[in-house]
């Protein structure tokens, strides 16, 4: 699990510089929460590309999160990037009024894919691609709106667990205070991931390195030390996710098919 | 080069790597990088300059295989860059057509402006985030062949983790490996390299020395669909001594002047060669695959 994280900076500062200049972009776009994985990522984009060619979009739900919206906009200020905040209770609000509900979820879904949609609307109109911020650990439980913060043109550390991060994180000199935040994924106020899906990061990412890197077997998983109901829960969110990374299934008619056998680089002509 | 005495034997030799990011999917593009090279390499005097594995294609083709595929005795740039092997010698990978519709990942060796050597990739991995056996037909021999600097064998980057068939290359006489590689980096734990480039190393290292030859790995570096190619082009002598290694994240030029009499001083201290017993493992693995045949 412990990564050398001046090797891995390099990494990601010359894949974002290199996807970059492949599609043709000067500049990156992401959204500032104000927590430990967008500050991360900002740090990297803003030593890959020049911090003026970087923008953070902070874009809180009305007054809720101010404590992070005021470290995001501090941040920002402190890389020296571009940062701008966007209140989306308007977008959110106008939508709920006319189909309420009282699924906590359904309105953070709702949230999550309201932000995706002024990145999306942002990236065209500054020319800035959408760098995005879930990490391996998300990526595998299925933790993140499909369509909605999972939606980006590259995710940097994509195949780095959230306790990976952490160890980037103090070796890019992040200030204490965002890297000892407790992470929340900002659906509802006191909502923190630990809390919802019952287990503590450093625990599931334990697992998870046994499971997915180790290639190991449930069972043995379990006879090294983790509670069986804590492996079982993990295997079961990973199973119940694959659809988040994942296109969506064509069936097949023709000799050759989109998803199927049509098959070419993601870097085509690039 | 220098010749060695009354000899006809050449007893130093520069050699370069370029270890380069090519363009996916952009022959022409990837020649005229070619060429940056090749003017670079006969600026320094070079002998022999080698690029990396699929270097005028890059390497995710998929079913790009089919546009970029040439055949080396028709292909135009094919014979620009036979015209420039009379000044440097080359190394280069490329996609070959060499019946209709099969398409070979292959490493030519280019020298006084003749082909001496088309080398078609054996091992085509084709498991996890591999699938070079759904484009590329499969390559069948091992041929070690004829150079200015001596007996030559080449191989293409998985073909080189197959000990056996660096042994093929071994009993049929190479002085000189020549792996030419497109490896994506795994693993970050310790060093400032991926856990990956150690494991070509150990291979350099190991056949180097055991088979007391020179052996010549150049990779590439840059990303394609997010595979991060490592880099760490090195050389190993004879001795199976480190002699040079590149950078494993940025482009890079290594330029190295080898000594080929270190073969030779090698196999008197080592000889592996000499002793080596080619009819009884051949005898052997008849025996092994009649078996399971069975």
């Amino acid at each position: 699990m412990r990564i050398n994280a001046p090797f891995v900076e390099k990494i990601l500062t010359s894949f974002i510089k290199e996807e970059l200049s492949k599609f043709d972009y000067k500049k990156g776009i992401l959204g500032l929460s104000g927590g430990l994985d967008s500050s991360v990522c900002a740090v990297l984009a803003a030593k890959a590309l020049k911090p003026t060619n970087v923008i953070g979009l902070i874009m809180p739900y009305g007054e809720i999160f101010s404590e992070d919206v005021k470290d995001a906009k501090e941040f920002a200020q402190l890389l020296g990037i571009k940062s701008r905040i966007i209140d989306i209770s308007p977008m959110v609000d106008a939508y709920f009024s006319r189909y309420p509900t009282v699924s906590r979820i359904a309105k953070g879904n709702k949230m999550a894919r309201e932000r995706m949609s002024i990145l999306y609307d942002f990236s065209a109109r500054e020319k800035a691609l959408i760098l995005g911020t879930s990490n391996k650990t998300e990526l595998l439980l299925g933790y993140g709106t499909i369509h909605g913060d999972m939606a980006c043109g590259i995710n940097p550390f994509g195949d780095l667990y959230k306790t990976q991060i952490r160890q980037l994180a103090k070796h890019l000199g992040i200030p204490e205070r965002i890297r000892k935040k407790i992470p929340s994924a900002g659906l509802w106020a006191g909502q923190t991931d630990e809390k919802e899906i019952g287990l503590s990061y450093d625990e599931i990412d334990k697992i998870l390195f046994q499971l997915v890197d180790k290639r190991m077997p449930k069972k043995e998983i379990i006879a090294s030390g983790f509670k069986k109901e804590s492996v079982e829960k993990i295997i079961s969110l990973i199973k119940n996710s694959e659809f988040k990374r994942k296109l969506p299934p064509i069936p097949k008619i023709s000799f050759r098919t989109v998803g199927h056998d049509f098959l070419f680089p993601y870097d085509w002509d690039k | 080069m220098k010749r060695r005495g009354n000899c006809d034997n050449f007893s130093t030799m520069k050699i370069a790597l370029a270890q380069i990011s090519p363009h996916l999917g952009d022959v022409r593009k990837n020649f005229d990088l070619h060429l940056q090279y090749i003017e670079k390499a006969k600026n320094k005097n070079v002998d022999l300059l080698i690029f990396p594995e699929l270097s005028l294609t890059g390497y995710t083709l998929k079913d790009l295989v089919e546009d970029v595929a040439l055949s080396p005795d028709t292909n135009p740039l094919f014979k620009k860059l036979k015209a420039e092997s009379r000044k440097v010698s080359l190394v280069f990978g490329f996609v070959e057509e060499k019946e209709k519709g099969l398409f070979y990942n292959s490493a030519a060796f280019l020298s006084e402006g003749k082909i001496l050597h088309v080398h078609r990739k054996v091992f085509l991995p084709t498991y996890g985030m591999f699938e070079e056996g759904k484009f590329f037909a499969q390559g069948k021999n091992f041929h070690t062949f004829s150079t200015p600097y001596g007996n030559t064998g080449m191989m293409i980057c998985r073909d080189f983790l197959h000990y056996g068939a660096c042994y093929l290359l071994f009993a049929g006489g190479s002085d000189i490996i020549i792996v030419i590689s497109a490896a994506p980096g795994r693993g970050i734990q310790d060093k400032e390299a991926y856990e990956t480039n150690r494991m070509w190393e150990l291979m350099g290292e190991t056949i180097s020395r055991f088979s007391t030859t020179f052996l010549i790995y150049c990779n590439r570096v840059g990303f394609e669909d997010g595979k991060h190619f490592a880099g760490g082009s090195f050389i190993y002598d004879p001795m199976g001594k480190f002699v040079a290694k590149a950078s494993c994240l940025d482009e890079d030029f290594l330029l190295q002047e080898i000594n080929l009499d270190d073969i030779r001083e090698s196999r008197k201290k080592w000889p592996y060669k000499r002793d080596d017993k080619p009819e009884i493992i051949l005898e052997a693995l008849k025996r092994i695959v009649k078996n399971y045949e069975d």
